[in-house]
């Protein structure tokens, strides 16, 4: 095991147009949702490619696609020219196809070369040999230029470090097409200096590199060409050299405004909720309000702070500093029960795990914020209990046969009104809604929308969290864009473009 | 979509009908037990063995409704059998210092919810996994008792408390009496109130239910408690029955009781279980023991037995939850 560990000098840069990996009308659909319409695109030996799209445009849908995470609903990959199956995520290693993480995927347990060398181990009769591997790993750091003690246990290391122990894990594999998702998220400016001299080292030795990122800044610095996803759609391959950041993130941003945005202007009322210089765990001094009437849209990357924001909001997280007005008077909100009192509703993130108990019956989903009005003496009341949750379904027209359905049976539209219902069966001023419509089809979005027009007629205030940019800069009467659990802008209705909200969510 | 939601029909329809069916394959098997038994040996059937067959049901039924409450909202607890232990020398000691009976079960059944509260307390407050913190209890009840009583054993001096095990009322053993006293409102209580529901509602998602506005670690709380109550309520019971206090008694009781809950329908995992599940349960495992002495099986094949049958009934149980 000695210097040479990266894809041997042989499979070096051919031709230009020599053809790695070539995606032909490749399509995966989780039930009626289509994550990823028939997408065709061809990765070139040696090239780095970029990909870019907004949150849920089918960025993740398409790694998992070529790792072998899942399998595809159609289509065809080629490798090499052959057709191949990457039905699991071994097979995709076998031919060559590595992944870098978002998230760590390594033993925090172990130790960085026992990690580099995990389901690879330097073995003399039975016995693992760990001085060896210790030293060939060191090797392997030293040369790829991270400064890393091989020794040293991976949680040990910052979250940055370790992605760099990754990287250097997929590249010893002898990888041919390896993919970043999004490397430098937790990188030091120094980190993703060497990670980018690893990156570009790899290219010379004809390794195909596909670079997930939302910085412009290191796409027009590394990439070779760029592709874009929108709304699970492949809308267009350029040359770096031939296109610019205002290019790309108009073909990021879907210019043709659907209908299915209902939206009335209703006068606004009395503020609801005032946050003065707020923080917590995941953001930081965030002033804004929200008034009867009005939708209040937040718009950021994922892992901006503003779920974070909204789950301070609502009690979940506890404020560090800042102030919260409730219709005027300050008021401290330490749990999810004070903030449900007040008048607060809050439909999460993830309606997997936080907005449904999924092996739970659909009737007992709606109740649940309700079970206390429901209780006459010491037991519920049967009769009331089947018809307020009868009543959702029926006004939400939630496609069920029964309200005993288990909410797992449901589709992710179906899932997402049983979130929403709850809440309207239990009433509130102030509803925070985390992006509701992810994973959710067109006619229910249309649907949601529409419910929120009722809500506001009604009296109610709404805070709109979406990583989708046309859903919020057109329902949201004010919006804010939060980097970084910051504000970073705050406009009035329609004040500045597409454009100037992605690049100051992105910070381009 | 209407080809998804016509398939979820179906299978609402079928879930509701298949945990009905299962109480009554339960029961059949029960009562198919109970036939061959019957014909197989000339005693079974007897006033005296049935009597002693109910008797010796009842308490495990009466912790195994109790382990339901906690195995409902994904946790388990692993200290009934020592807190029957510990509580039949607490009741001997009380009885004997010439406390009156009412007073002295009273007070047991409050030494039960401190040690409940204290799960609760250990598993909320100080992030301890269920397991753990139970299987410490186990362990230290066990030698708080045999500390007390200097690992003797207390004979309860009083004939009035250790007669009523043996009573009978309406021709029915009074400690099966004491099984219906309890299940009656334990069905109510997990059926009927919205505490029943949060239990569920805690084992399936405690995030979603936390941000429904349950107050997810009060459920804790009284999760465990209950199942510490139920446990020094047996303890009570067993003492009239064996007119003894001993910390040794009632040893691996709990695994029995956990083992009456899983056949009888509850997941391990949470959110699914029922009341009248794990008395069925308890009483095919009394019947099984019980057969087994009346045949002169060797008393070690009755353990490889109900090993055998937790496998069975569970791996039948996931194929067809998993099939639906």
């Amino acid at each position: 095991m000695s210097a040479t560990h990266f894809a041997t000098p042989e499979a070096a840069p051919l031709a230009s147009g020599d053809i790695i990996l070539e995606l032909r009308d490749l399509e995966k659909r989780y039930g009626p949702v289509l994550a990823l319409k028939p997408a065709s695109l061809a990765f070139r030996r040696g090239e780095i490619h970029a990909i870019v799209g907004e949150n849920g445009a089918g960025k993740s849908t398409l790694i998992k696609l070529l790792t072998g995470v899942i399998p595809r609903t159609s289509g065809d990959i080629r490798w090499n020219g052959k057709s191949v199956s990457l039905a699991t995520p071994q097979e995709a290693i076998d031919h060559g196809i590595n992944a870098v993480h978002q998230e760590v995927m390594l033993c925090r347990h172990l130790s960085v070369a026992a990690n580099i060398f995990l389901g690879d181990e330097t073995v003399k009769f039975g016995l693992l040999q760990k001085r060896d591997m210790v030293r060939a790993a060191q090797a392997i750091l030293d040369d790829m230029g991270f400064q890393l003690p091989a020794a040293a246990q991976l949680d040990s290391l910052t979250i940055g470090q370790q992605q760099l122990v990754a990287t250097a894990r997929a590249a010893k594999r002898g990888t041919k097409f390896l993919i970043f998702d999004e490397p430098t998220a937790y990188l030091t400016r120094q980190e993703a200096a060497q990670l980018f001299t690893l990156i570009r080292r790899l290219k010379a030795e004809g390794v195909t590199i596909v670079y997930i990122s939302h910085r412009m800044e290191e796409i027009f610095e590394l990439a070779d060409r760029v592709s874009v996803l929108r709304d699970g759609q492949m809308v267009g391959t350029r040359d770096i050299a031939a296109t610019d950041d205002n290019e790309l993130v108009a073909l990021m941003i879907n210019r043709t405004i659907e209908q299915i945005y209902h939206k009335e202007q209703i006068p606004f009322g009395e503020t609801l909720i005032e946050t003065r210089h707020l923080s917590g765990k995941g953001f930081s001094d965030v002033s804004l309000s929200i008034r009867r009437g009005e939708i209040v849209g937040l718009y950021g990357l994922i892992g901006a702070g503003r779920s974070e924001f909204a789950l301070s909001l609502f009690g979940r997280n506890p404020k560090t500093s800042g102030e919260i007005l409730w219709k005027g008077k300050p008021v401290s909100i330490t749990s999810e029960r004070k903030a449900i009192d007040l008048g607060i509703a809050l439909a999460p993130e993830s309606r997997r795990d936080q907005g449904l108990n999924l092996n739970l019956p659909i009737g007992l989903n709606l109740n649940l914020p309700i079970y206390e009005r429901l209780t006459k003496g010491f037991v519920i009341s049967a009769g009331e209990e089947a018809r307020r949750a009868d009543k959702q379904i029926r006004d939400l027209s939630i496609k069920t046969p029964s309200r005993r359905s288990l909410a797992s049976s449901m589709s992710g539209g179906n899932q997402q009104k049983i979130v929403i219902g709850k809440w309207l069966n239990h009433g509130a001023d102030l509803f925070i809604f985390d992006e509701p419509t992810v994973g959710v089809d067109v006619g229910t979005k249309a649907e949601i929308y529409r419910l929120f027009a009722a809500l506001l007629k009604e009296g109610a205030g709404i805070l709109l969290i979406s990583s989708y940019l046309p859903e919020v800069y057109e329902l949201a009467d004010t919006l804010h864009v939060f980097r970084s659990g910051r504000l970073v802008g705050s406009n009035p209705f329609h004040g500045a473009s597409h454009e100037e909200v992605l690049a100051e969510a992105i910070g381009v | 979509m209407s080809t998804v939601d016509a398939a979820s029909a179906k299978a609402s329809q079928a879930r509701r009908n298949y945990s009905f069916l299962f109480a009554l394959t339960l029961l059949g098997l029960l009562v198919l037990l109970w036939v061959v038994l019957a014909i197989a040996t000339p005693n079974f059937m007897s006033d005296k063995n049935i009597s002693n067959l109910l008797r010796q049901g009842s308490m495990i039924a009466i912790l195994a409704v109790g382990q339901t409450f906690v195995i409902i909202t994904a946790g388990i607890d692993l200290s009934v059998g020592a807190v029957v232990g510990f509580t039949t020398v607490i009741i001997a000691l009380l009885i004997n210092a010439g406390v009156p009976v009412w007073l002295s079960i009273l007070i047991t059944l409050l030494v039960g919810l401190g040690i409940g509260l204290f799960h609760g307390f250990g598993i909320t407050k100080m992030g301890l996994p269920p397991f753990i913190i139970t299987l410490a209890t186990l362990t230290s009840l066990r030698g708080i008792g045999l500390l007390i009583t200097n690992g003797s054993t207390i004979s309860i001096d009083n004939d009035d408390f250790t007669a009523f095990a043996t009573k009978d009322f309406l021709g029915i053993p009074s400690l099966f009496w004491m099984v219906i006293l309890v299940a009656v409102p334990a069905y109510i209580f997990l059926n009927h109130t919205r505490w029943g529901r949060y239990l569920f509602a805690v084992g399936s998602n405690p995030e979603s239910a936390r941000l429904s506005g349950v107050r997810v670690n009060g459920v804790i709380y009284l999760a465990y408690a209950l199942s510490s109550v139920f446990a020094a309520f047996v303890g009570v019971l067993l003492a009239t029955r064996i007119g003894i206090g001993n910390a040794t008694q009632a040893e691996g009781w709990e695994l029995q009781a956990i083992a009456s809950t899983v056949i009888g329908g509850s997941s391990l995992f949470g959110a699914v279980g029922s009341v009248h599940g794990p008395l069925i349960g308890a009483f095919i495992l009394a019947t099984i023991n019980n057969g087994a002495n009346l045949l002169n099986v060797n008393s070690f094949w009755q353990r490889i037995i109900t090993g055998g049958l937790i496998i069975v009934i569970v791996y039948f149980d996931q194929l067809r939850r998993r099939g639906r």
